[in-house]
């Protein structure tokens, strides 16, 4: 348990240190303040550049304007981002050959994968709650949110397919021992969701439904029921990753 | 006792087999050398024996307990320094030492004694930045440190002053002569005269065999020279001397120097007597008649030519 927690204050000290948490936080940050501010700003844009005697009829934006800006940027861009700053979680340890003096000390393999894993959703989580935290306030502020239904469920099931990812960023870097492996798998992955979602029995099964079905479920279109299978798809395969990447990592040359 | 034993291990990679049948021991208190040309395969048995490669065959004990690939606990008794060791940059020594120690469970007052101790050791105490602007030798002296961290009984150090300048080299071997009585040292190295000023043991290490082991007299005496040097005031007497000894059948070869000459004789005690009655008979005075010490770099070049 000591050397854990010792190798996990490594982790976060490295993510202060080498400004990831930083990327992480103004990233996320700025996410949290453009949603709201696009929905509220794209009509009077628009109007602005429209030309003479063209006329559209916008709606005034709504507060689901605004959280359909944070459900269209955030498993676009920030994942993306989370990917970026993550993918050389495992890789850089392998490449640096820093691991080296750390596992002839004792450490076991299996605490450096928990410790990297915990490090990296709490980051997540951190950045992805300041995040919405911004959000909600300028929504709320501008808009009434009483139109909205399932907000925390939507918000959570986004935040459960980001920890799917950090899983298989780090699964792709104890396979491959380098970052474009794991950008690889991640990204490879990711397509073969998108793949299995044109079936649409598949649909309620493939993790992807936690990342684009959002909206549904704050218009109620969707109920959380309607994720359960997901939700236990996404959480099956997030520890199938960790508990897989263990053996493996075992097994690895360093 | 043993704290080390090797017994008939081997290693391949792919169809390069680099350890053939390797066997040997390190006893106690004793500074090893462990020496080898470039590619010799000096790291992948250190690493062997740390269990971070897997041995095809073979056997490997430390302190009696046998080394297990992947997670092995006899790295408990180790203190590993890699030949370019890596640490976290945004880390400052302490703090590493900090971290090394927290992993092998050592309590946090402990951690601070030992590692305030090391690090004057090593002369670090002024360097109290960040790793990443260390220079090669302040890291290795750093891994000296981490590697002594938790009182190892053996430590082992793959080439540790390969890449340092002269004063670091001679830093360096006065520190691992320094833990010598608590810690049994081996260190793997190219570098004979590393060897010669501070091991009192030898194992070379040639096409993955060990072609030479022992303690360095013992060495010495098993290869003992058969060489004679005489050397001359001038060039005429180092003429005159060369053509008198010409044709002596108890020389095998003959080399050149700048104002003398060496005899490879084929018995060197007939020879040197021949030699001296010649001199006294042709009324030549050398400057210097001398049998040549074997040294370890004549033994090396023999061995791996």
């Amino acid at each position: 348990m000591k050397s854990y927690i010792a190798f996990t204050t490594k982790e976060f000290t490295e993510q202060l240190r080498t400004h990831k948490a930083l990327i992480m936080f103004t990233v996320f940050l700025l996410f949290g303040i453009m949603n709201p501010v696009t929905a509220k700003l794209t009509p009077i844009i628009l109007e602005m550049f429209m030309p003479e005697g063209v006329e559209i009829t916008l709606g005034d934006p709504t507060a689901l304007d605004s959280w359909a800006q944070f459900f269209k940027n955030i498993p676009q861009m920030g994942i993306f981002v989370l990917a970026i700053v993550f993918n050389g979680l495992m890789a850089n340890e392998f490449t640096k050959g820093t691991l080296i003096n750390i596992l002839t000390k004792g450490l076991s393999r299996s605490t450096v994968i928990l410790s990297k894993f915990s490090m990296a959703i709490l980051l997540w989580t951190a950045s992805y709650i300041l995040c919405f935290a911004v959000s909600y306030g300028y929504t709320i502020y501008f808009w009434s949110n009483d139109i909205v239904y399932n907000l925390l469920f939507a918000v959570f099931v986004l935040w459960l397919f980001g920890v799917l990812i950090i899983s298989l960023l780090l699964f792709g870097g104890v396979l491959f021992k380098n970052s474009y492996g794991s950008l690889l798998l991640t990204g490879t992955t990711v397509v073969i969701m998108f793949l299995i979602n044109i079936v649409p029995i598949l649909q309620k099964y493939n993790p992807v439904l936690l990342s684009s079905s959002n909206m549904d479920l704050l218009t109620g279109k969707m109920q959380p029921s309607d994720f359960t299978a997901s939700i236990i798809v996404t959480t099956a395969l997030t520890m199938t990753f960790i508990v897989v990447a263990i053996p493996i990592f075992n097994k690895k040359r360093i | 006792m043993n704290i080390l034993n090797i017994e008939k291990i081997s290693k391949s990679f792919g169809k390069n087999k680099v350890i053939n049948d390797l066997s040997f021991s390190v006893p106690e208190n004793s500074i090893f050398g462990f020496i080898g040309q470039n590619g010799a395969g000096k790291t992948t048995t250190m690493k062997m024996v740390l269990g971070l490669l897997k041995a095809d065959s073979g056997k490997i004990t430390v302190l009696g307990e046998p080394v297990v690939y992947g997670q092995t606990k006899t790295n408990k008794y180790i203190g590993y320094l890699p030949d370019v060791p890596e640490f976290y940059s945004y880390m400052t020594p302490k703090e590493y030492l900090k971290l090394c120690g927290d992993i092998t469970g050592m309590d946090d007052k402990t951690i601070k004694i030992k590692s305030d101790e090391l690090i004057s050791l090593v002369g670090l105490d002024k360097a109290n930045k960040r790793i990443g602007g260390f220079s090669r030798g302040m890291k290795q002296r750093l891994g000296i440190a981490q590697a002594l961290l938790n009182e190892p009984q053996l430590l082992i150090c793959d080439e540790p002053t390969s890449a340092l300048d002269p004063k670091g080299r001679k830093e360096i071997l006065d520190i691992l002569s320094t833990v010598k009585g608590k810690t049994t040292v081996v260190f793997s190295t190219h570098i004979l005269s590393d060897v010669e000023r501070i091991c009192d043991r030898v194992a070379v290490l040639h096409s993955g065999k060990l072609a030479l082991a022992g303690t360095l007299p013992e060495i010495k005496a098993q290869h003992k020279n058969d060489s004679l040097i005489v050397e001359f005031a001038v060039l005429e007497e180092l003429e005159c001397f060369k053509a008198i000894i010409n044709g002596c059948s108890l020389i095998k070869a003959v080399e050149e120097l700048n104002k003398g000459i060496i005899l490879h004789t084929y018995n060197i005690l007939e020879a040197e007597a021949v030699v001296l009655s010649l001199l006294s008979k042709n009324n030549l005075l050398p400057l210097k008649l001398e049998v040549a010490e074997p040294t370890l770099e004549n033994l090396f070049m023999e061995i791996t030519a």
